[in-house]
This record gives C-alpha cells, structure tokens and sequence, in this order.
C-alpha cells in the first residue's frame, strides 16, 4: 500500500510558546527517513504532531489526502503508529501483554482478540529478539531488553508508515545496529515507510534514504544523505566543528568531531 | 506463535479461576453474616429464604427483614467500592490514587456532614448530598487539573490539597455543632454498612448493575490508556472521551456506595492493589477488585458485629485493616520509583 502523509504550512506547540513553525515536509513512501537535530529542536514534537497527537496551531497534517485530524483516530491507527520517547509501562505487566496491546486498532468492543493477534504478536517479538521474555514482567527487564518490548509493540500494530522516537536509547551498539537493520529489512521486504529520529548522525546517514536536519522548529536541510550532510551543515545545526569523512563500510557521510583536546597534530595557536 | 497463545491462554485462565473463587468466598461470607447474631439461623435457611425459594415466616423476619438489607449493602458497597478504586489507581496510575484519597470521599463527606449540620437533614436528604458532594468535588479537581489534557499526577496531588481543605471545614463545622448532631455527624463519618436505608441501597444496586458491565467494556480502552497519553493515541484510542467516561463511572459507584454507607474508609485502596496481585496484572480484574472489595466489607462487618465485644461501626475496621497498608505502600512506592 502506498501512503501520502505530509505537512502543509504546520505549525505546533505547547501553551503559549510555537516550537515548530510553519513546516512544510513530505514523507517520501517508502522509504527510510531519518530526523536529525539538536536537543529541545522540536524532533519529537515535530513527529507526535504528524501521528496526530497534537493539534496543529495551524496548518495541517495530510494522510493520503485527507487531514488527520478529520480522520478517525482508529483508522489512523490502523496506517500510522508511533513509539514515543519515552513511553511508560503500568505496573507488573508482562511482555506479552504490553505487545499485545499495540493491536488495539485491529480489535473492537465485541471482537476482542482473533489469530491475526497472536500471529501480529509472535511476529513482533521474534523479529525484535523478545520472544524468550514473553513471559517476564517488564519492570524486570534491562533498559535495552525494555526498549526492544517496546518497538516489538509499535511492530505488532502492524502498519505501512512507522514512526520511532529516538528507538536506539538505551541500546548497545550491536543492538542499535540490529534494530536498524531489522527497521530497514521491514522497509524492504513489506514497503513500510519508516520515520526515526536518531541522535547518532554516523549511523543517520547510514540508514537513512531521505534525512532531515532540524534547528530551532524549522527544517535546515533535507535529502539524501550523501547530498545534504557535510561539515558546514553539521556545524549550522549543532554548533559543532567537525570533518565529515566516507563511512569505510558504507561510503555514506561519517562525522568525526573536533572538541577541544585530543587533536592528532596541534593546531598551535597564531596569537602570540 | 504457540508460546504467545499459550502465556495468553495462562494469564486468562488464572484471572478467572481466581475471580471465580473470590465469588465464592464473597457468597460464603454473605451467608455467614445472615447466619450469625441473637438468633444463629443455619446456612441453608440463610439461603432458601434469602432468595424466596422457601416461606417460612419466623426464618423470614430474622433474615430478609433484620439481616438481608444489611449484607446486601456490604456486599454492595463493597463491589462498587472495589470497582470504583481500581479504574482510578490504573486510569492515574498510582496505587495511591483511590477516591477516598483524592477528594472524592470527602467531597461526599462534607456535604453529608453539612446536611446533617446545618439542615438538620434526615437519611435520605443526607445520602443524596453525599453523591451530589462526590460529583461536585470530582468535577472541581477535574477542572483544577484540566491543563491540555488530565495528568494523572497533577490529578492526584490537586484532589490531595482539595481533600485537606474539606476535611477542615468537616473538622469546623463538627466543632461548632450542636452535640446531637455532632455525634450524629460523627458516626456517619466512621461509614457503616448498617445506617444503609431501603431506598439508597436500591439505587445503588441499580447503578451496580448499570455501571459494572460500562466499566468492563471500558476495560479495552483502558488497558491503552495505562500506556500514557501518548501511546494510547498513537494506538487510535479516544484519550479524553474514554478518560472522562472512566472517571465518570469511578465517581458515580464511589458516590453511591458513600451515599449508601458513607465514607468507608481504605477499601478502595485496597482492593484493587490485592486482585491485581490475585489475578495478575493482564486479567483486567475489574470483577475481581468488586469482589475483594464485597469480601472486605463483608469481613469487616462480620468482625465489626460480631467478634469484638461492642458492635462497632464498618469504617473502624476497614481502617484498622486498611492504615499499616496504606503506610507500608508509602514505604515501599518511592523505593521502586513508581511514585509519580
Ligand atoms: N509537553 C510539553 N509541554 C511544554 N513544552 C514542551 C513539551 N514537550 C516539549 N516541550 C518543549 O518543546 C521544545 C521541543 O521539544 P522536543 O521534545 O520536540 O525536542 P526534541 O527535539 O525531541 O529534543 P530531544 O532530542 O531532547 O528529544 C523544548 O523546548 C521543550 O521544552
Ligand atoms: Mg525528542
């Protein structure tokens, strides 16, 4: 199924102040884009607004034609889910129980819970390596165990476009790799349009088709990654002076940044 | 595949077994409490003459005339009690977060307690200001709280304050009562299933059987919404419809059941934390909470009439039970960081 969600003219915030003003953005079908940004630049915000989960000041979100906001919540449900940031989990529930819950769309008041269920889930937990937990509670669970549980529920709601608020947290380098990989294996093998912001820029432009860099609400630039990030723009959104060299693995962009100190060859300073 | 059908099939297995036996005990002990008193009247009497299957006069009186209104009412408030506390503490999820905790017992409280004061009100008059008291004190920390949306936290800790500035006025008016009235103040504010009358018990059961199968059916969205705001609109649910609808129904049994027995206090705190811990966590356990809640009063009652020496009112020994909980939970919450 190929979906159409894109912002015209959106404008988001909280109380009195606009965090993201005025974007304009299209997620390309698909495809794998990756959100880049400093802390507090309105990544998440810019994401809980597409998923509907805040109303726009003004502008729109528009989901295959129509606002989001005049669509029922459970249809979207149905086409777009979403990991939040920082979800939290009741007390005492077990893994099983919380992936399960991700199908809440597929169900209604009289047809609560059907083999497509159990097959949705099982499918969640294997592709996130959770299944052996199935049966543990989540407060028992590692940071990285538990954030895995959690992008096994955002999978088991089952939907073409996907989106995931920072999913690598907590997770070692081996698993942020293979949950990206598991990520763009669903990109390839089902078409799902993925949207993740990710803080590691190295591995942003690795998996990333289409990337955007964000500052202060607004939208510096996007693009393939190959084409959008180098040093200057690194610099422009996160203040930081780097060398953008080829990832030897992959060829894509690779940051390496400056600092302060520990510079190979010093850099010994004109003044006098 | 099969492991995940399996693990659902055991957690759905569990929670009815236990929810079956917890009815059972709940019936046992509200035959045992019509058994008991000045006339021991056998199991079976209790129970053909409860439920009309056999006229025997002298059986009749002591049992549906003297006893039946009275195990009627604690298992009734119990159930809407055990109910009403467990859509609370899992919609703000806090276990701390019972209605007798959060303003909505003493809203009830002070309305009855100012009936009673300053109108000189009789019982029904008093019942009725006790559900207006809940209404009016849940709609105010629902405003209060009101700020883009409802967070459990602030809900709580808003309801908190209210509750205290409440229970002072409560304190202030019973303070500059007449003694009659004080003391009758008094002892409502203790809640005994025994002050029920005819006609509040019957609205009560009424909204029991109206609301019970509202709240299982809110039980879907519910269990999203335990998710946070965030997920459970990601997952399509209606947040504040749903929201609104649970505190609705908690609000309604709570002002009910106070209405019918006052404020008992400690029930609603307790018995949803102790199904939870029964059936487990998946099971719902809406049922569940009911019947824990029925078999507390209904022991309660039992204890309070007919174990110790002078017949004492529900309140004191559901608070007896229910005050070392209340302090080993405010001991251990915070140690497992759950307290916000
Ligand atoms: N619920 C909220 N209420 C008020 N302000 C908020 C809320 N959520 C976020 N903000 C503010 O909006 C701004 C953008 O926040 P946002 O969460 O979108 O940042 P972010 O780019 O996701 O940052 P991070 O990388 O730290 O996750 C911040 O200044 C933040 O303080
Ligand atoms: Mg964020």
């Amino acid at each position: 199924m190929t979906h159409d969600l894109r912002a015209k003219n959106l404008t988001l915030g909280y109380s009195d102040v606009d965090i993201v003003r005025d974007l304009d953005v299209v997620i390309p079908d698909g495809r794998i884009t990756v959100i880049v940004g400093a802390n507090a630049c309105g990544k998440s915000t810019l994401l809980r607004g597409l998923a509907r989960l805040l109303r726009p000041r003004s502008g729109q979100v528009i989901l295959d034609g129509t606002s989001v906001h005049d669509l029922k919540s459970v249809e979207v449900a149905k086409v777009l889910g979403l990991l939040p940031q920082s979800p939290v989990a009741p007390d005492g529930i077990t893994v099983g129980d919380l992936v399960g819950r991700g199908r809440y769309p597929h169900q209604g008041w009289f047809r609560q819970w059907s083999s497509e269920d159990d097959r949705a889930v099982a499918a969640a937990l294997e592709a996130t390596g959770t299944a052996d937990l199935a049966d543990r509670n989540i407060a028992e669970l590692s940071g990285g165990q538990r954030q895995r549980v959690w992008v096994a529920m955002a999978l088991a709601q089952d939907t073409d476009l996907l989106l995931l608020d920072e999913p690598t947290t907590f997770l070692d380098i081996n698993h942020q790799v293979e949950l990206l990989d598991l990520l763009t294996d669903l990109n390839r093998e089902s078409g799902k349009t993925i949207v993740i912001v990710l803080h590691d820029l190295n591995l942003a432009c690795r998996y990333a088709d289409h990337i955007i860099a964000m500052k202060q609400g607004a939208i510096l630039a996007e693009g393939p990654p190959i084409d959008v990030i180098d040093s200057a723009v690194v610099t422009e959104v996160f203040g930081l002076a780097c060398e953008v060299v080829p990832d030897p693995v992959s060829g894509t962009p690779m940051i390496v940044p400056r600092g302060r100190h520990h510079a190979a060859r010093e850099t010994v300073s004109a003044a006098s | 595949m099969t492991a995940v059908v399996a693990g659902r099939r055991t957690r759905r297995r569990r929670a009815g077994t236990v929810t079956v036996a917890l009815a059972v005990v709940a019936f046992a002990l509200f035959v045992l409490t019509m058994m008991v008193g000045s006339f021991y009247v056998s199991a079976w009497d209790v129970i053909t003459s409860a439920f009309h299957l056999r006229d025997e006069p002298s059986v009749d009186f002591i049992v549906r005339d003297l006893r039946l209104p009275t195990a009627t009412a604690a298992l009734a408030v119990g159930f809407a009690l055990g109910v009403s506390g467990m859509l609370f503490q899992k919609l703000l999820g806090n276990p701390l977060a019972s209605p007798d905790f959060v303003g909505i017992s003493s809203g009830a409280s002070l309305f009855a307690v100012s009936s009673i004061i300053l109108l000189g009100a009789g019982s029904a008059m008093v019942s009725a200001s006790a559900l207006a008291g809940a209404l009016v004190s849940a709609v105010l920390i629902y405003l209060l709280a009101w700020r883009d949306g409802i967070s459990g936290y602030r809900f709580i800790l808003i309801g908190i304050g209210l509750s205290e500035f409440m229970l002072s006025i409560i304190g202030y008016l019973v303070a500059h009562a007449e003694l009659y009235e004080a003391r009758q103040a008094m002892t409502w504010l203790v809640g005994t299933v025994g002050q029920a009358g005819s006609t509040e018990l019957r609205t009560l059961l009424v909204a029991l059987v109206v609301l019970v199968p509202v709240a299982l059916l809110l039980q879907r969205p519910l269990r999203v919404l335990e998710l946070g705001d965030d997920t459970a609109n990601a997952l399509g649910a209606r947040v504040e419809l749903s929201r609104l609808a649970l505190i609705a129904v908690s609000i309604v049994l709570i002002g009910f059941a106070t209405a019918v027995a006052g404020p008992v206090m400690f029930v609603a705190l307790i018995a949803g934390p102790i199904a939870q811990r029964m059936v487990g966590h998946s099971g719902g356990g809406i049922i569940a909470a009911g019947l824990v809640g029925s078999i507390i009063v209904l022991g309660a009652d039992l204890v309070a009439q007919h174990v110790v020496p002078v017949a004492l009112p529900t309140g004191v020994i559901t608070g007896i039970i229910g005050a070392p909980y209340l302090i080993w939970l405010l001991a251990t919450v915070n140690r497992e960081g759950r307290g916000g």
